[in-house]
């Protein structure tokens, strides 16, 4: 049986990657979206949110028959690393990142809604390009948006248990993270180990909810005052 | 100097122009949804025309022919927007220093102190965006603009959201500049008062074409069609000064003397008047003992309503139109022939031009 200590450790681990995944790709989605016109925006904006909507199991479901064994990627991955990329950690935080992205893409889609695009036009004719324009701009402006979608995202994660048990199993020490200890914990009698693993995801979850409303209501604030000062 | 020749079509607007603009103060004058401001952006770089060219100097800014795009921050065109568009996170200094940092050491220009105290910003360069006043926003969006060492500067109606007494002042720094660092600047407006006080050659568009190209002089004194509707009616005519000792200014015109704000030029010279018909009162009998300074007899030649808004046209030596609410009219019972007064504050005359 592995400590509690562990279990914890090893949850914040996997939502850790999990976030490495879903922040940049979430900020490219989010910039098409917020930014963008393109045949087929709606159609990416659905599939984006999709995760939202259908069980996560089913989400699970879908990453097994990407990342199996029996798929291009699984197999790509046995020849370069050996073994199955399937049941394994990485498998859990990929699990946590999809589920956790339509999250994240909506929260940076709005904070960098948040942001005049002509700030960044001119940026660009003062001769910053793209990139520069979007850490030196952009992100600043929207910092505190993008934060409050990387916490969210973040409980998110840490709270995956229907995807994650479908593509990376149930394996203490290397995908049992908080929620599945739970399960299992609950499933065995252990209701005293469920109980403080229940409560240390209560605390991290209004830890989290706090500091992002808290984010958005800053945000909010300064935009209408910088919008008034515009007028 | 800039050539270009561009055509653009988005769903309910089509731009399509062709010129070039040269070394001085170029203004691009219509009414609003003429196409100035997607000309400027064009030109910029922020919005690529569908067909066309346009030249910077020897450089190919954009040719659809050979597919050529050159990014903005590939340009070295600095633009003033109309709101200043200041980066709200970051100091006066550091807005100023945006472009200035990253213009190639060998090709800095000016230094962003000088352009500072050039534009009396030095008491304001820790202060953000947000703690500045609209005038001082504006001074800070052309200093930063500048600092970037552009080879030509545009300015999207930078002065729409402003007060006369700031847009003047400001003007007076846009021309110290465009003679201090013979900087060429293009000045899109639908302001005849901005543009004849900085620009000598006037670009007129209209549906996103040109409609012509005149000096700011023949526009002013109506001698080309007007493209814009709000200054028709804003009764320009030469004068010439009799006094501009004192801290009123009186000048001539058709034998009539006119009381102005403070004059700069000499006895003798001409100066542009503009009085804007809704700044002027129809009076019947003579008034007297009144603080207006300025009370012209004359008699009506015309009356016509537009929209609800009745117009006066009266001879008092120069021909002014008056601009009336319908119950005036008929109140005062105004038909034409009639003996009037017109009565107006030296204050509500604007001097455009001394020449």
């Amino acid at each position: 049986m592995t400590s509690e200590a562990t279990i914890i450790f090893l949850s914040l681990r996997i939502a850790a990657l999990a976030m490495l995944i879903a922040i940049p790709s979430g900020m490219i989605l989010a910039w098409l979206l917020a930014r963008k016109e393109f045949r087929g925006k709606f159609l990416l904006d659905t599939l984006v949110s999709l995760p939202l909507a259908v069980p996560p199991v089913v989400v699970g479901y879908f990453l097994l028959w990407s990342i199996g064994g029996n798929s291009w990627i699984g197999k790509v991955w046995e020849s370069l690393f050996g073994g199955n990329l399937a049941f394994t950690w990485l498998a859990a935080s990929l699990a946590a990142a999809v589920v956790a992205l339509p999250l994240i893409v909506r929260s940076f889609a709005a904070a960098l809604q948040g942001v005049d695009p002509q700030l960044e036009t001119a940026a660009r004719v003062l001769g910053a390009g793209p990139w520069r324009t979007f850490f030196t701009i952009t992100l600043p402006l929207a910092y505190r948006g993008v934060l409050a979608g990387v916490l969210l995202g973040f409980v998110r994660a840490l709270s995956e248990f229907g995807a994650t048990i479908v593509v990376a199993g149930n394996i203490p020490g290397s995908t049992q993270g908080i929620p599945s200890a739970i399960f299992t914990r609950l499933s065995t009698g252990d209701t005293g180990t469920a109980w403080r693993l229940a409560f240390v995801s209560i605390a991290i979850g209004v830890a989290a909810l706090l500091i992002h409303n808290y984010l958005l209501n800053r945000a909010r604030e300064s935009n209408t005052t910088s919008s008034e000062n515009t007028r | 100097m800039i050539t270009f020749d561009l055509r653009l079509t988005r769903q309910n607007f089509n731009l399509n122009v062709e010129g070039e603009i040269g070394r001085g103060i170029t203004a691009v004058f219509g009414p609003s949804g003429a196409g100035k401001s997607t000309l400027l952006s064009a030109l910029s770089g922020s919005t690529r025309p569908d067909h066309g060219s346009i030249k910077l100097n020897d450089d190919v800014l954009f040719s659809s022919e050979d597919n050529t795009w050159l990014a903005p921050e590939r340009r070295r065109i600095g633009v003033v927007y109309q709101d200043g568009a200041l980066f709200p996170h970051l100091s006066v200094r550091k807005n100023i220093e945006f472009g200035y940092k990253l213009t190639p050491a060998g090709e800095q220009k000016f230094q962003p102190d000088q352009l500072i105290s050039l534009l009396g910003l030095s008491q304001l360069v820790e202060r953000k965006p947000g703690q500045l006043s609209g005038g001082e926003r504006q001074r800070v969006a052309i200093a930063r603009a500048i600092a970037a060492s552009p080879k030509i500067l545009l300015l999207d109606e930078p002065l729409a959201s402003l007060d006369v007494a700031r847009k003047m002042s400001i003007l007076d720094y846009l021309k110290q500049i465009h003679e201090k660092f013979e900087l060429p600047m293009i000045y899109v407006s639908h302001s005849i008062s901005e543009v004849v006080n900085l620009a000598d050659t006037v670009i007129r568009m209209r549906d996103g074409e040109i409609t012509g190209t005149t000096t700011s002089v023949e526009l002013l004194l109506g001698n080309v069609p007007v493209e814009t509707d709000i200054e028709k009616y804003s009764n320009q005519f030469e004068a010439k000064i009799v006094d501009s000792s004192g801290d009123l200014g009186l000048v001539e015109v058709d034998g009539v003397k006119i009381s102005t704000p403070r004059l700069k030029g000499e006895t003798g010279d001409t100066v542009i008047l503009g009085i804007g018909a809704n700044q002027l009162i129809v009076s019947l009998g003579k008034p007297e003992r009144m603080s207006a300074r300025n009370v012209l007899p004359g008699d009506i030649k015309n009356v016509s309503t537009e929209n609800g808004r009745a117009y006066v046209e009266v001879d008092a030596g120069p021909k002014l139109l008056v601009e009336l609410t319908e119950n005036a009219v008929n109140d005062l019972d105004l038909n034409v022939g009639m003996p009037v007064h017109l009565v107006f504050k030296s204050s509500n005359v604007e001097v455009y031009l001394e020449k």
